[in-house]
């Protein structure tokens, strides 16, 4: 076990170094964003001086090593639009990006999962066909169309709640919504594909055959087996959610890390996108290391040595 | 009669797909007028309206371009994306993903690890700076969705050909001289390829989406290709005024990823026999 | 000029009397909630450019000079200004004005602020505005003199967009903590950033001059104009910038909201590469503008609110010449000049554009050029791609880009030189003749020698072709209905020169 552990964290590291490096020379194929930054009437003099003030003129891989050695000292620099630190950047958005988060992934199992259940136990009834249809739908539009249309309806045309922004529980529902729909069709098939698979497990035949309600089975055994797979699943579309969410947060002004991440990107403000891409890479690693663990907490026959 | 209304109503979403696809061949024969002719004293016009030698039959959108033209011809920049973007990366990560896990050492090592760093960088973020550096266009979009898509694929096709690998007559294979080669595509690809259209079943109408919101964001195809993301997203600035030049790219990608979303979970039903 | 500047003010001040005097109007409207696109990137006035900043620290600083709405240069922190010599120029400072922490506005801000700005090591982005400044000196408390290298006409253009900082504050607390909490004198004080959802002013009760008319205004980040748009319709904020004509139409009906439309100093046109067929043919740069249906655009697709204009500038700018003839709109004009040139014509033209631009004109644009016979197709890339392409010279940069041309200081010497002089990146033209008279114009105070010089240019213009003038521009804002706001050729965005009617 620790043998493994220190393998997956080795692992882990070289993939952090690796989402680094790639972020940091892909994005300097850009060029830099002197050009962004001057008035218009700024000549090519006033231009260069910027950009050797903002020392984008030394050679990448100078450039290279000095960030790393800054990722060392866990500084993650300054953005050279805003002008404050990254870590402020990220930890002022970081409260809305959980929100948000949270709040899909409510609505997306809340309702996904209930609806696999549905779809695995009573596969024929017109019920079933019509949660199915509903879950596709819901995964089939683009939130930027979904997302506007709920904004008119429910709060130009009804005036129910806030069309944008932050401000209060109210705020949260419709981003949440738009943005949950996309994952519940993912969690209700795996609930759906889980349960099939436990129900043709022999314990399970064996239950049915002895007369145990399908209610009662579900809750006693099944819950429990067919969380394995939810639980990974939910661990990466957590990690999805925390910068994917990028239509939903620019469509309902929502100040999440995606947001400011597409917009940093388009400044060319490299040193956002470096901090939220690393944190998003930590996110990710630590989540999969997580869900390896548990894993084997939930169903004790999986030994680690055996995840990859 | 009710049992060939039954298979009719089971068989919708593919005869979607295949009304897509004929659109999408046919386009320049099957739209009145060409996508991209302006008519700018049109502007806006609500379906079944004419102005000048302009018939809009579904309306016009911002340029008074006919809508249904410029929606039948953009559903061949939907079906290229889409397919184009899965095929290769679907292609890239299989070859990957099967080499790895039967390469084992070095080779192996080195591709999970770019897998690794691939999948944890949230795919759009990665598409949108690729985008940003190699431009807009049709071309790039889809070697950008491939660039960013084909981790998935390489996991299954590796977790996929490391079961199959050790099996007798793989061995059998190898002991009586088979290439490399011969032994990945004749007795190895044989035995995932069905996890791996799994997959592609399922990205297929992501990436329709995908398209779609890059368009929204300004990083689609050029304009003034006709592309429904794009109109999509112009139109959506109209909608209290002009519902129609929104509505109807809107509702042609609901009804295409739907039935690609139908028919995906149709083929897996399939493909997975533990879902029988 | 000073009796005109009085009664200029004692106007603002009964406006403001007639909208601020009345209870009810007051207490109706404790907070003004403002959409812009992005946050501000910094509120210090100094290290950035950058429009939703803009909108913002300027009503928390005062400038040396600003323009009243109709963009007349009128007196801010400066009451007067005299010409000493070529290079020199005095300004009398009001004495009145305090800073808000308390302290006193004084000369030393004034060289400060100066100072700071032109410092190189300082890096601000705005350099270039004010680099013709080479000394500044504090003559009295009230009394600041400038020397420029060498005699540069749009200083006092220039200057408006110069905000006065506090010496003091800036130097104890560093430019960091400047950035995080900025202090001036203007009518509304900085009250809290919570960065990423909204910046919260409030009211400079004690303000020498026009005070706010709202206890509160808040600049929320709103980057879809769809929700803007949504926004504001749903009464959830009370004015939206950057919407386009089509969206405006769909105010008209509103119950609470309207549009406010303005034109600016802001000029739309299309650059011809010149060094590159086919536009290293006169010829076919005469055919791309006969070929241009400026008035189709307009009526067309902007609503009608835009106004053609034959010369590279717009009637808001010191430059602008009455009665300049541009080659009119002729199709056939176009084809049968491009028939004249031959297969060269058909050289195929890639125009540069960026998704912030109308995607509307550009195809329009596109379709009126294609029916004249030329081949053109168009090229979106984002906007810093598009920034660097479009300055990189002759050699590299497109065949035909579009842009929207604002110096922010509505002279002429911020818009023709830049485009046109052979030193600037943006400049895809060789014309030694233009290039002197730019020059010339650049080196004089006198505003007469300098019409003379940008009269000829705009001739030059309209008959050599480099770039295509389209439209003076207008800004388009929305607006909640009890709102009175006049839109400034300028696009600035002074909360207290608004009211607020029940």
């Amino acid at each position: 076990m620790p043998g493994f552990l220190l393998r997956r964290l080795g692992q882990a590291g070289v993939t952090i170094l690796g989402v680094v490096t790639l972020i940091f020379f892909v994005q300097r194929l850009t060029g830099d964003p002197t050009y962004l930054l001057v008035p218009e009437t700024a000549t090519q003099a006033d231009i260069d001086a910027l950009r050797t003030a903002l020392g984008f003129d030394r050679p990448l891989f100078v450039q290279y090593l000095d960030f790393l050695a800054e990722l060392l000292r866990f500084d993650l620099g300054q953005s050279v639009v805003q002008r404050v630190p990254v870590t402020t950047i990220i930890a002022s958005r970081m409260p809305y990006t959980l929100m948000l988060a949270a709040g899909a992934l409510v609505v997306a199992c809340g309702i996904g999962i209930p609806i696999g259940v549905l779809l695995a136990l009573y596969r024929e009834t017109l019920l079933a066909k019509f949660a199915a249809g509903l879950v596709l739908s819901a995964q089939s539009m683009p939130t930027f169309w979904s997302g506007i249309l709920m904004i008119l309806v429910f709060s130009v045309l009804l005036g129910w709640l806030p069309p944008s922004s932050t401000g209060g529980f109210s705020n949260l529902i419709m981003p949440s919504v738009a943005l949950g729909l996309l994952s519940m069709a993912t969690f209700a098939r795996i609930t759906r594909a889980a349960l099939l698979d436990e129900l043709s497990k022999d314990y399970a035949r064996t239950a049915r055959s002895r007369g145990v309600g399908t209610g009662r089975m579900l809750f006693r055994h099944l819950a429990r087996n067919a969380s394995i797979p939810l639980i990974t699943v939910a661990a990466l579309e957590i990690s999805n959610l925390l910068a994917g969410a990028v239509i939903v947060e620019t469509v309902f002004a929502w100040p999440g890390l995606g947001q400011v991440t597409v917009q940093a990107i388009l400044a060319r403000d490299f040193m956002i996108v470096q901090g939220v891409v690393l944190l998003g890479a930590f996110v990710t690693v630590f989540l999969n290391l997580l869900s390896d663990i548990l894993y084997s907490v939930v169903d004790p026959r999986i030994v680690l040595e055996k995840a990859r | 009669m009710m049992r060939a209304a039954k298979t009719a109503l089971r068989w919708w979403p593919l005869a979607i797909l295949a009304l897509a696809v004929l659109a999408a061949v046919f386009a320049p024969w099957l739209a009145p007028y060409d996508p991209n002719q302006q008519n700018l004293l049109g502007r806006l016009r609500p379906p079944g309206t004419t102005s000048r030698s302009f018939h809009y039959l579904l309306g016009s959108d911002e340029l008074g371009r006919d809508l249904l033209s410029r929606a039948i011809h953009g559903a061949r920049v939907s079906l290229v994306v889409a397919f184009a973007s899965v095929v290769l990366s679907g292609t890239l990560g299989t070859a990957l993903g099967m080499i790895a896990a039967y390469r084992r050492g070095w080779i192996e090592m080195i591709v999970m690890r770019v897998v690794d760093v691939f999948l944890s960088i949230p795919a759009v973020l990665l598409a949108i700076i690729t985008v940003a550096v190699l431009g807009p266009s049709l071309l790039n979009v889809i070697l950008v969705l491939a660039l960013t898509r084909w981790p998935r694929y390489a996991r299954v096709a590796y977790g996929q050909t490391l079961s199959v690998v050790n099996m007798p007559y793989v061995k059998l294979a190898a002991l009586m001289g088979a290439g490399a080669w011969r032994i990945l595509l004749r007795h190895i690809l044989p035995n995932i390829v069905g996890a791996v259209s799994v997959v592609a079943t399922l990205e297929f109408g992501l990436m329709i989406l995908f398209e779609a919101g890059l368009s929204f964001l300004g990083l689609g195809v050029q304009p003034p290709t006709a592309s429904w993301g794009a109109m999509l997203s112009t139109g959506r600035n109209y909608v209290s005024t002009a519902w129609w030049v929104a509505t109807l790219p809107g509702f042609c990608l609901f009804v295409l990823v739907l039935a690609v979303n139908l028919t995906g979970d149709a083929v897996r039903d399939r493909l997975d026999p533990r879902l029988r | 000029m000073i009796g005109k500047l009085r009664s200029v003010r004692l106007a603002l001040a009964a406006a403001a009397f007639i909208g601020l005097g009345l209870p009810q109007a007051h207490a109706a409207k404790d907070s003004l909630v403002v959409d812009l696109v992005n946050e501000p990137s910094s509120l210090d006035p100094q290290v950035q450019w950058n429009p939703d900043s803009y909108y913002v620290y300027r009503n928390i600083f005062d400038n040396l000079v600003t323009r009243d709405d109709k963009g007349a240069i009128v007196p801010q922190v400066a009451t007067s200004w005299r010409q000493i010599s070529d290079t020199e120029i005095e300004f009398d400072l009001r004495g009145d004005i305090v800073f808000h922490d308390g302290s006193k506005l004084t000369a030393d801000d004034v060289v400060f602020s100066v100072k700071r700005i032109t410092d190189r090591a300082f890096a601000s982005p705005q350099l270039g505005q004010f680099d013709k400044i080479v000394d500044a000196a504090a003559l009295s408390p009230t009394k600041v003199k400038l020397v420029t290298a060498g005699p540069y006409p749009a200083l006092l253009a220039q200057l408006v967009k110069l905000s006065i900082v506090p010496k003091a504050v800036v130097e104890a607390v560093g430019k960091d903590a400047f950035n995080l909490k900025p202090i001036g004198s203007g009518p509304y004080k900085f009250e809290a950033w919570q960065r990423g959802v909204q910046v919260t002013l409030t009211r400079n009760d004690a303000y020498w001059g026009t005070k706010g008319p709202f206890p509160s205004v808040v600049f929320r980040a709103v980057p879809d104009g769809a929700t803007r748009l949504a926004n504001l319709q749903a009464g959830s904020s009370d004015l939206i910038v950057t919407i386009d004509a089509d969206q405006a139409a769909q105010l008209k009906n509103a119950p609470r909201a309207k549009a406010l439309i303005g034109l600016t100093e802001r000029v739309a046109y299309l650059r011809l590469n010149t060094t590159k067929p086919p536009f290293d043919n006169p010829k076919a740069r005469l055919a791309a503008a006969h070929a241009i249906d400026k008035a189709g655009l307009i009526e067309g697709i902007l609503g009608g609110h835009d106004k053609p204009v034959p010369e590279l500038l717009t009637p808001a700018i010191f430059g602008w010449v009455d009665g300049i003839q541009a080659p009119a709109y002729d199709l056939a004009k176009a084809k049968a000049l491009l028939a004249e040139i031959g297969p060269a014509a058909k050289a195929e033209i890639d125009l540069a554009t960026a998704p912030v631009f109308d995607q509307r004109i550009v195809q329009a644009v596109q379709q009126m050029m294609t029916d004249a016979g030329f081949n053109v197709k168009i090229a979106m890339s984002d906007m810093a791609s598009y920034l660097r392409r479009a300055q990189a010279g002759p050699e590299a940069t497109s065949l035909l880009s579009f842009g929207r041309w604002s110096c922010a200081c509505q002279d002429a010497d911020g818009v023709l030189f830049p485009l046109l002089h052979k030193s600037s990146g943006w400049s895809a033209y060789r014309n030694p003749k233009v290039d002197t008279l730019l020059e010339e114009a650049r080196a004089t105070l006198d505003a007469n020698k300098r019409l003379a010089a940008y009269k000829q240019v705009h001739e030059i213009v309209a008959t050599d072709v480099p770039v295509v003038p389209l439209y003076q521009a207008v800004v388009i804002y929305g607006a909640a209905k009890n709102l009175e706001f006049t839109p400034t050729p300028n696009e600035s965005m002074f909360i207290n020169r608004m009211s607020w009617k029940d």
